[in-house]
């Protein structure tokens, strides 16, 4: 019998910071949207909103001794993994106060010091690195994992195919979650995988692979749970494919023209905060006041967030020659 | 050929789920879930149905199968291997990716006339495609985790099985037999299962599968096999209840219960489980759940959540489905000769006599 057979409910404690991760990437996207259209966020910008079960359901699991790294769709896995809201509100911003002091934008923010390896504008870029620090984490037995967040599109990158073989090879503490939404850019998934379900290509690894219905919190923090606790008991790498729908286009501006009304329902029908939201009332593991209290607290935080990022200076010309190289 | 008409239903979401990870459950990929109906079709029509009804799905099945056939349609053309049954796409609905394009696509079979329906899933599988296919035989075919109900079977033989109840030339009345069946109802909501229902403490579906015995218990079952893989098995080893007896079992479930077993719960998980007070369920009464809260888990996965007020029962039933006994069919295809050919009649497409030899 493995460790896993003794699971346990989530505490009230636990389902609140769930519920409140999940709101916070929400109302960060949706703000973003709203701002990005104004013209005055420099860049390009990808947002998460819909996908918010899977990266708060994972990352729920990790504490500091794990690593994560993300895509270029990164702000739920940051907030998720705890960077600060107002400095990544202020990177993408391009501020001075950003969480890269303004030099990375939405696609490149990181923070280190919360085991987030960064968002990555190189689609299958996250996997091989999290080979890296899984396999540290196995050198120095520090009973950490690496966890690498990637589409459908960066599925079928060679280095994530690689990667997934080399953290098989070596038993790593990794866990692969293939973030399904259907499309990479415009392109379909059910047309660029040959596999169909990217889960099915963890067999030919030797890996277990499972599918989860991205959109419910519950279902993914049950999967990412074991899987995370095999992998810090030695059991090696998982694949879980998560199958939902991103809720705004690949990029902001994107027309959108490839796909039909699947957002309408899954917003309506399938959202993750309404599922979660009903769930819990019912069960009475929390209280309608107590998410309508997390709502007025994100809505602030977000707020500030923004007011804070726009007052926020730019950086300098002196500001060009630092940062660049980093002393080991 | 003829104008049999049989349907087929594939789940393709069956076998992927979070047991892959807990307890190493096998693997069913889509392309062996379309390799199975492909070889399916061709015992279809080597005797003689005429037409296919294919469910359709977003997971790649039918999809695979339409290469398949129009590859098939094209080495026909060049003198190639025999051809497959018409097979018609069952398109035109929205597809939902839930359980509920499984009862589409039976119901739309049923209507077109299919004499027997073949679905290829697990438990979860034949319980959504047993609750819609009304008095056509179900042939369930295992590609899913549990897989009590759904035989673990070559798809070759079910298919010939299939086609020979659908074209007559086996009498359905001879080889098929009525399942069991529990119904649930928890508050306004109604469930079926064909083999178990597990009262468990836990309070979501959530991954839907049930690995823990800690948290079950109460346990109903409408047969239990000693051999069975899956919750039935812990009363299959203590008080095992056939398919064909009228009766099933319910016991409560605690872990310092008097009876102590050992039991297969599911794929890769032996583990002991503690049995309380055993009875024998009679057919038609409803049976009380003993829980407050909780859900509830037909056929190993967890499906109905119920709070206080909602007041579920299990009741046993003799109107399930019928369902194709594969090695009956077989059987009475033997003692009938119906797959007997005069030698002359049966030339394999590389020794065709009419062609000219290089």
């Amino acid at each position: 019998m493995t460790e896993t057979m003794e699971r346990r409910a989530l505490t009230r404690d636990q389902l609140l910071s769930a519920y409140r991760m999940m709101r916070a990437i929400r109302e960060f996207e949706e703000r973003v949207h709203a701002e990005f259209a104004t013209g005055e966020i420099p860049g390009f910008v990808h947002l998460y909103a819909g996908e918010e079960a899977s990266a708060v359901g994972v990352c729920i699991h990790l504490d500091e001794r794990d690593t994560i790294a993300s895509t270029h769709r990164g702000h739920g896995h940051c907030i998720a993994k705890g960077v600060d809201i107002g400095q990544m509100m202020a990177e993408i911003y391009g501020r001075r106060t950003g969480a890269c002091h303004g030099k990375g934008g939405s696609m490149h923010i990181a923070d280190l010091s919360k085991g987030m390896l960064g968002a990555n504008g190189i689609v299958g870029g996250g996997p091989p690195l999290i080979c890296g620090t899984a396999l540290a984490a196995k050198i120095k037995g520090t009973g950490g994992v690496s966890v690498a967040f990637f589409g459908d599109g960066g599925s079928n990158q060679g280095t994530t195919l690689e990667s997934m073989n080399l953290a098989c090879v070596w038993n790593l503490p990794a866990i692969f979650i293939a973030e399904n939404n259907g499309y990479a850019e415009s392109t379909a998934s059910a047309w660029s995988v040959a596999s169909d379900n990217i889960a099915d290509r963890a067999a030919g690894f030797g890996m277990p692979g499972v599918i989860v219905d991205g959109f419910d919190f519950f279902a993914v923090q049950e999967a990412a749970s074991e899987a995370i606790a095999r992998a810090r008991g030695g059991g090696g790498p998982t694949l879980i494919e998560m199958k939902f729908t991103r809720y705004f286009g690949h990029f902001e501006g994107d027309q959108q023209t490839y796909r039909g009304d699947e957002v309408a329902r899954a917003r309506a029908e399938l959202d993750c905060l309404k599922r979660f939201a009903g769930r819990v009332v019912q069960t009475r593991e929390l209280g309608q006041a107590d998410l309508d209290a997390v709502d007025a607290q994100i809505a602030a935080v977000i707020d500030k967030a923004v007011d804070d990022a726009k007052a926020a200076p730019l950086p300098t010309e002196a500001d060009l020659l630092t940062d660049v190289y980093v002393r080991y | 050929m003829g104008d049999a008409i049989v349907g087929i239903v594939a789940n393709p979401l069956s076998g992927r789920d979070i047991r892959r990870l807990v307890t190493q459950a096998s693997v069913f990929p889509t392309a062996e879930k379309a390799n199975m109906i492909q070889r399916m079709l061709t015992a279809l029509a080597a005797v003689d149905v005429g037409r296919v009804l294919l469910g359709t799905d977003l997971g790649g099945i039918s999809a695979a199968v339409l290469r398949a056939v129009r590859r098939r349609q094209a080495m026909g053309r060049a003198g190639g291997p025999d051809r497959w049954p018409e097979v018609e796409f069952l398109d035109g609905q929205p597809i939902r990716q839930t359980a509920q394009d499984t009862v589409e696509a039976v119901r739309r079979m049923v209507t077109a006339g299919a004499r027997v329906i073949v679905c290829l899933g697990g438990d979860g599988t034949a319980r959504v495609a047993a609750a819609a296919v009304g008095e056509v035989p179900l042939l369930a075919l295992s590609t899913g985790t549990n897989n009590v109900f759904p035989a673990v079977r070559e798809a070759t033989t079910a298919g010939l099985a299939a086609g020979l109840v659908a074209t007559g030339a086996v009498p359905a009345g001879q080889v098929t037999e009525r399942a069991k069946l529990l119904e649930v109802r928890a508050g306004d909501r109604a469930e079926t299962a064909l083999v178990d229902v597990a009262v468990c403490t836990e309070r979501h579906v959530a991954s839907r599968a049930v690995w823990d015995p800690a948290t079950l218990t109460q346990l109903f079952c409408a047969f239990a096999e000693p051999d069975a893989i899956g919750l039935s098995a812990v009363l299959g080893q203590l008080s095992p209840v056939t398919r064909r007896d009228p009766h099933g079992v319910t016991a409560r479930l605690a872990a310092g219960g008097p009876h102590q077993v050992l039991a297969p719960i599911g794929p890769g998980l032996v583990v002991p489980v503690g049995v309380g007070e055993i009875e024998r369920m009679r057919p038609g009464p409803a049976y009380q759940v003993d829980a407050p809260a909780g859900v509830l888990a037909v056929d190993g996965e967890r499906e109905v959540t119920f709070e206080p007020g909602d007041q579920p029962t299990v009741r046993l039933r003799a109107d399930g489905p019928w369902c194709v006994n594969v090695p009956a069919v077989m059987e009475a295809s033997a003692r009938l000769g119906l797959l007997r050919r005069p030698l002359a009649a049966s030339p394999s497409p590389q020794h065709d006599p009419r062609k000219p030899t290089a």
